[in-house]
Parts: structure tokens; C-alpha cells; sequence
């Protein structure tokens, strides 16, 4: 995740307070998703941007996650992640998540 | 201990692919990872400077870089060279894998990390490269790996073997002798394996993908076949040289409508057998004459007048699975609606 990123995401925990916020992730592939769940969880494993040694605990989840699904729009959610939904090994996704909350 | 690291444009901050044309840039003390690693390498221990480029710079401007990675290293003569680690980035695992060559030439212990697929394992297989993930999210397994490793090359000590120190496998065989002959120590192998019980190759072998099979030929009779061969037959005085081992390569050959191959015209380089029979009768490994007679039959559709060879012998897998995918692109463009792949 670029130091862009992790600056944005500091600012708003700093903001809002961490336990408000939860980060819905939406990376195709297992690496992309393994370093940004860590990067809000224990910090930024690469240690280049803001969030370097910062350990946020944010709470993550995936837009192709059943329990996120259900909270959205089903007309926006069609637009926005269907096409994904259908083109994705969402297996892959799946394991990638759990493994990330350590499930 | 004084180290000196080298990072590329991401890792130091820089930015991303939009700025990998940045020119090395040297400076004082740790950035980004490197501030990991100044923990890690414990008290009287720090990073004194840290060389900064592009992974394109380096790798399109390669003369240039060189000489800049030189320059750095003559002005901070440190007791230790970290690149990386590059996990499985492979323009920076490249350029990790020539920081550590020129640091060493220079007489200067170097050691950096990659992922066991990043192609700067290829680059300089002499360097000392810790295992790492894919990932920057092992960036701090390996950055621990690298603190070790690293300290015993500064303390000029002498290494053991890469199974036992925890680098990636360089290739290099010494001799030495071992508590039990090689024929004991199989049989203890053999045994464990038998047993379930757990024990470690001394050849280890890549894993290899299940390829599967294509669907059978529906009708053989009509069918055009394409014949290959790992086995290295190639025309007599091997026009194309190819190695008798590790052979990257492939090549094709024309049958000229022959009914078989003789010794006059063709032989066999495979390093991996006793070759001999094969030269003097290369139908053995292609066998050409057995094809022509189920042709002449009506068992077979017809042969394409030319065969596709390779050397196979240690071929690396990624070689392997590139000459395949070439192999069937030229059998298919040229009719062939099955391929005769003899074993060797």
C-alpha cells in the first residue's frame, strides 16, 4: 500500500478513532491482500509509509464477503462489484481473508 | 558494525512505477526498512548509508548503475552490504543480485533476500541471499534472516552449508565427508519415507504442476501427427550445439519424407544416459521407423515431415514448460492434430 494511502487511512483513524472504523478491502489476489490487511492491522510490513511501526488494529473485511454484500444496495453492489464477483476466484479471496484474522 | 543498504524506489519512499526511472541517489543513515534493520542488527550496529535507484534505472542503464553502486561502496567502505530484500520483484531482485556481486569484488560481505523464484538467483547465484516471501509482508522474517546472516559475514567467519545457515542454495558443491556412506544414507531415507516419518532430500527436486492430459485423438487413421523428442537426436555434428545438459533450447529438424534415421545422419547428445546405443541406432529415442510403418499401415493419419528436439537433461522447469508451450504452437501451426512425445 503507498505512503498516500497510509496517510489517508492514519489520518481518519486519528479522526474518528479506531475502534469506528472498520476497512472494507477489495484486492483480487491473496499477496495485494495479505500486505494491506497488515498494514491497517500491525503496520506497514514494508516499513515505507506512515503507518511503518503504527499498529492501527483495524478490523478488516472484503467487498465479496457475504456479510458485507447483505449491507449494501444490491442495485449499486450489481454495478459496482458484479462483474467482479463473477470474474474472481473468490475462493482465493476467502482463504486470504480468513488467514488474515488469523480464523 | 557500519552496514550500507541498498533500496529501490519503492521501498525508500520514493514512489512507485511512475518514478522507477529515479537515478541512484546516495544518503546518510537508514530509510524506510532499513530502520527495521538498524533494530535488528542490535546495539553498536547502524546503517551508515543507503543507496537509492529506480528499478528501471538500473536495469535500462545498467553501466551506469554499476558504476554508481561502485562509487557509493569505494566512498563507505562498510563491514556490510544489505540490497533488498526483493522478494519476488524481479527487476529489483536483479539489481539486488549485481549490488552484491560488485560488493564483493570489492571485498566487501554482502547478503541480501529473496523469494527462491526471483530471477536474481540467476543474475549471481554466488550471493547470499536469505529465503523471503513473495511480498513485503515478510519483510520482517526476512529482515531477521538477513540480521544473522549478515553479522556472521561482517565477523568474517567461515559459513557452513546453506541447509544449515538458512541461505538459499548457491550451487556451489565442496567436498567432505559425511557420518554415513551415500548407499546408508539412502536406505535411512527410504525407510523414513516408508514409515511416514519425516526426512530431508539431499537433490531436492521442484514440485511439479499436474499437467493434465488432452483429450484422446478420435480418430488415429485421419489424424497428422507431430513427433518431439527430450532426447537430443539431432543431425550429425549438432548444427545448433546443443548442451548435453541444462539446455534452455529447442529446435526443428526436417525429415525430408526418410523412412528412418540412420547413425550416418543423425546422433544423440543427451548427457543424462549412456548415449552410445542411441547414436548408433537413433531410432530408439525417436523412433522414426516405427511411426513410417504404422503411417504405411492406415494406423496413423500421416507424420509431419519434421520433429522438434530438445535436450531435456536438467532442464529447468520454467524452460521446460516455455519450449512446450513454443513445441505445440509449431505442431499446431503446421497441421498436427497430436504430438508422439517418447519417453527417455
Amino acid at each position: 500500500m503507498g505512503p498516500e494511502s497510509q496517510s489517508q487511512i492514519k489520518a481518519v483513524a486519528d479522526r474518528f478513532g479506531a475502534d469506528n472504523l472498520v476497512v472494507v478491502l477489495g484486492a483480487a489476489d491473496a499477496e495485494a491482500l495479505e500486505v494491506a490487511g497488515e498494514t491497517v492491522t500491525t503496520g506497514d510490513p514494508a516499513f515505507v509509509g506512515p503507518l511503518a511501526g503504527v499498529s492501527l488494529g483495524l478490523p478488516v473485511v472484503h467487498i465479496l464477503e457475504p456479510e458485507v454484500k447483505q449491507q449494501v444496495d444490491p442495485e449499486v453492489y450489481s454495478e459496482q462489484v458484479g462483474l467482479l464477483e463473477l470474474t474472481l476466484d473468490t475462493e482465493v479471496v476467502h482463504e486470504a481473508m480468513r488467514k488474515l484474522r488469523g480464523e | 558494525m557500519r552496514a550500507a543498504h541498498y533500496l529501490n524506489q519503492f521501498f525508500a519512499g520514493v514512489g512507485g512505477e511512475e518514478v522507477a526511472d529515479t537515478p541512484p541517489h546516495a544518503h546518510e543513515g537508514a530509510i524506510g526498512p532499513g530502520r527495521l534493520l538498524e533494530s535488528l542488527l542490535g546495539d553498536g550496529s547502524g546503517i551508515a548509508t543507503t543507496l537509492v535507484c529506480g528499478d528501471a534505472f538500473f536495469n535500462e542503464r545498467a553501466d551506469d548503475a554499476h558504476a554508481a553502486v561502485e562509487a557509493w561502496l569505494r566512498e563507505a567502505h562498510p563491514d556490510l552490504v544489505v540490497a533488498g530484500p526483493a522478494f519476488a520483484a524481479g527487476r529489483y531482485g536483479v539489481a539486488c543480485a549485481h549490488v552484491c556481486r560488485i560488493a564483493e569484488e570489492l571485498g566487501f560481505p554482502a547478503v541480501t533476500g529473496f523469494h527462491p523464484e526471483n530471477p536474481g538467483r540467476l543474475t549471481y547465484p554466488r550471493a547470499y541471499a536469505v529465503p523471503a516471501g513473495r511480498t513485503a509482508a515478510g519483510m520482517k522474517d526476512a529482515l531477521g534472516l538477513i540480521a544473522v546472516l549478515g553479522s556472521k559475514l561482517a565477523a568474517g567467519g567461515e559459513l557452513g552449508p546453506a541447509e544449515r545457515e538458512g541461505y538459499l542454495p548457491r550451487g556451489i558443491r565442496r567436498p567432505g565427508y559425511r557420518e554415513k556412506p551415500g548407499a546408508e544414507r539412502a536406505v535411512d531415507m527410504l525407510v523414513a519415507k516408508l514409515r511416514g516419518e519425516p526426512f530431508v532430500t539431499e537433490i531436492p527436486i521442484d514440485a511439479y504442476d499436474a499437467v493434465p492430459p488432452a483429450a484422446p485423438i478420435a480418430d488415429p487413421a485421419t489424424a497428422t501427427i507431430g513427433l518431439v523428442t527430450s532426447g537430443a537426436i539431432v543431425p550429425k555434428g549438432n548444427p545448433d550445439r546443443f548442451k548435453r545438459a541444462s539446455e534452455t533450447r529447442w529446435s526443428t529438424y526436417e525429415l525430408d519424407g526418410r523412412e528412418a534415421l540412420s547413425s550416418d545422419e543423425f546422433e544423440c547428445v543427451h548427457g543424462g544416459f549412456f548415449n552410445l546405443i542411441a547414436c548408433e541406432n537413433p531410432n530408439f529415442v525417436l523412433p522414426l521407423d516405427a511411426v513410417r510403418a504404422l503411417e504405411q499401415e492406415g494406423a496413423i493419419g500421416r507424420v509431419l515431415d519434421f520433429y522438434c528436439a530438445t535436450s531435456g537433461n536438467d532442464q529447468r522447469l520454467a524452460d521446460c514448460a516455455r519450449n512446450g508451450r513454443e513445441i505445440a504452437s509449431a505442431l499446431v501451426e503446421a497441421g498436427a492434430n497430436a504430438a508422439l512425445l517418447v519417453a527417455t
